[in-house]
């Protein structure tokens, strides 16, 4: 729901259980309650992308046993598939650039448990054409971050699970060189193009690479993606990590965002998410202010989760019921 | 579990079966067994994989039924 600031402090005042996004100028003014909450101005809605700072995306949690918020940093984010519950779905929230963002796009692929947790969530942003720093807020304790995440911890009842999707509209030509990575790492200097070690800034510049075009792997039929984010001094920073032991290629071009996301969206209209979000990359190189992406409505981001890091991704929950 | 089931999700740790999910849990799983096992090819790592492999269906039998299934009949 897309609501106005008085609209959300009913909600809360009401006991709602919520998650919500919007610019911190709102969030500030939230009153303590059971929700949690992380900045971003930019949202797609269902009549359409909008940069929008006097109202609040707010998804209410409801069919839940019971629920706690845990505050984590980079020492201790990677318990937060020993806090969730059983049988649960854990909605995480990290400030864009913070420490834990880092450590958890690194090494929470590498958790033995982190498949056994449904872990959904974003990296909260800010206005782009500001200095504004990215925050996370636990309205439980009323606190806000910019340096720690948030988790909202829900137990479902029995006979209902959580199930993670994802949508991501890029695609890649198999025939494009691969490229490989000696370490797993959100910085890059060298790799390998078709075995043969490169600097990797140089392999995109000579080759004129779209750099609004993620790097995409395959994990048994789901392509992941890690966006570039700058190059400089020879060096190819990253929005997600790399990891060895994958073969990456650049994704294939895409013409129309939008119409992408229609043709991928096809088999999902019966859909019910209880949470989604969109990368503000799709937002922003795809041009979507004003167009829907329906069943899907949420914050646009600067990172999307579903169980790990993703870039570039629409990602959603829903619960499933026997 | 059956134990053509056992079978196949070994082989597909081991690369040897390829099976793709509508799940996206159970697609990053299977990739990330498949990266463990490579990196040691040991059957204790086997072992380890479809304990891992097996207990992500426990948990979600709900929804993994019909894949179980699936799988099972490669």
């Amino acid at each position: 729901m897309f609501v106005t600031l008085e609209e959300a402090k009913k909600m809360i005042a009401d006991g709602k259980l919520l998650h919500i996004a919007a610019d911190e100028s709102l969030l500030e003014q939230l009153p303590a309650g059971k929700w949690i909450a992380g900045t971003t101005p930019y949202f797609i809605t269902g009549k359409g992308g909008i940069t929008c700072k006097d109202r609040l995306f707010v998804d209410e949690i409801t069919g839940v046993v019971d629920f706690k918020t845990v505050i984590y940093d980079k020492k201790d984010i990677l318990n937060i598939t020993k806090d969730a519950y059983p049988n649960g779905l854990s909605f995480l929230v990290m400030p864009f650039a913070s420490e834990v963002a880092v450590l958890y796009a690194k090494e929470a692929p590498n958790s033995e448990t982190l498949f056994m947790t449904p872990i959904i969530g974003w990296i909260s942003g800010f206005d782009l054409s500001t200095d504004a720093n990215a925050k996370v807020y636990d309205g439980v304790k009323g606190r806000s971050y910019s340096d720690k995440a948030v988790v909202l911890h829900v137990c479902l009842p029995d006979g209902s699970i959580a199930s993670l999707g994802t949508v991501n509209i890029f695609d890649v030509d198999e025939k494009a060189p691969g490229i490989e990575f000696t370490e797993d790492s959100l910085s890059v200097d060298k790799c390998l193009v078709n075995g043969k070690e490169v600097i990797f800034a140089d392999y995109i510049a000579k080759n004129g690479i779209d750099t609004r075009l993620p790097l995409v792997a395959d994990y048994n039929g789901v392509l992941v993606n890690a966006s570039i984010k700058t190059i400089s001094d020879g060096k190819v920073d990253l929005y997600a990590p790399v990891f060895t032991g994958k073969v990456y290629r650049f994704a294939s071009k895409i013409d129309d965002y939008a119409a992408s996301f229609i043709e991928n969206l096809k088999d999902l209209k019966n859909a019910k998410p209880v949470f989604s979000c969109n990368c503000i990359l799709n937002y922003l190189y795809g041009e979507l202010d004003g167009k829907a992406t329906l069943p899907f409505a949420g914050p646009v981001t600067f990172g999307e989760v579903a169980y790990q890091l993703l870039n570039q991704t629409l990602v959603y929950a829903e619960i499933v019921k026997s | 579990m059956a134990v053509n089931l056992d079978h196949n999700l070994e082989q597909l740790i081991m690369g040897k079966l390829k099976y793709q999910s509508s799940n996206l849990g159970l697609n990053l799983l299977i990739s990330r067994l498949q990266k463990k096992y490579s990196a040691g090819q040991t059957s204790a790592e086997l072992s380890n994989c479809l304990q891992e492999m097996k207990a992500f269906f426990d948990k979600y039998k709900l929804i993994m039924t019909k894949e179980a299934e699936a799988i099972q009949n490669l």
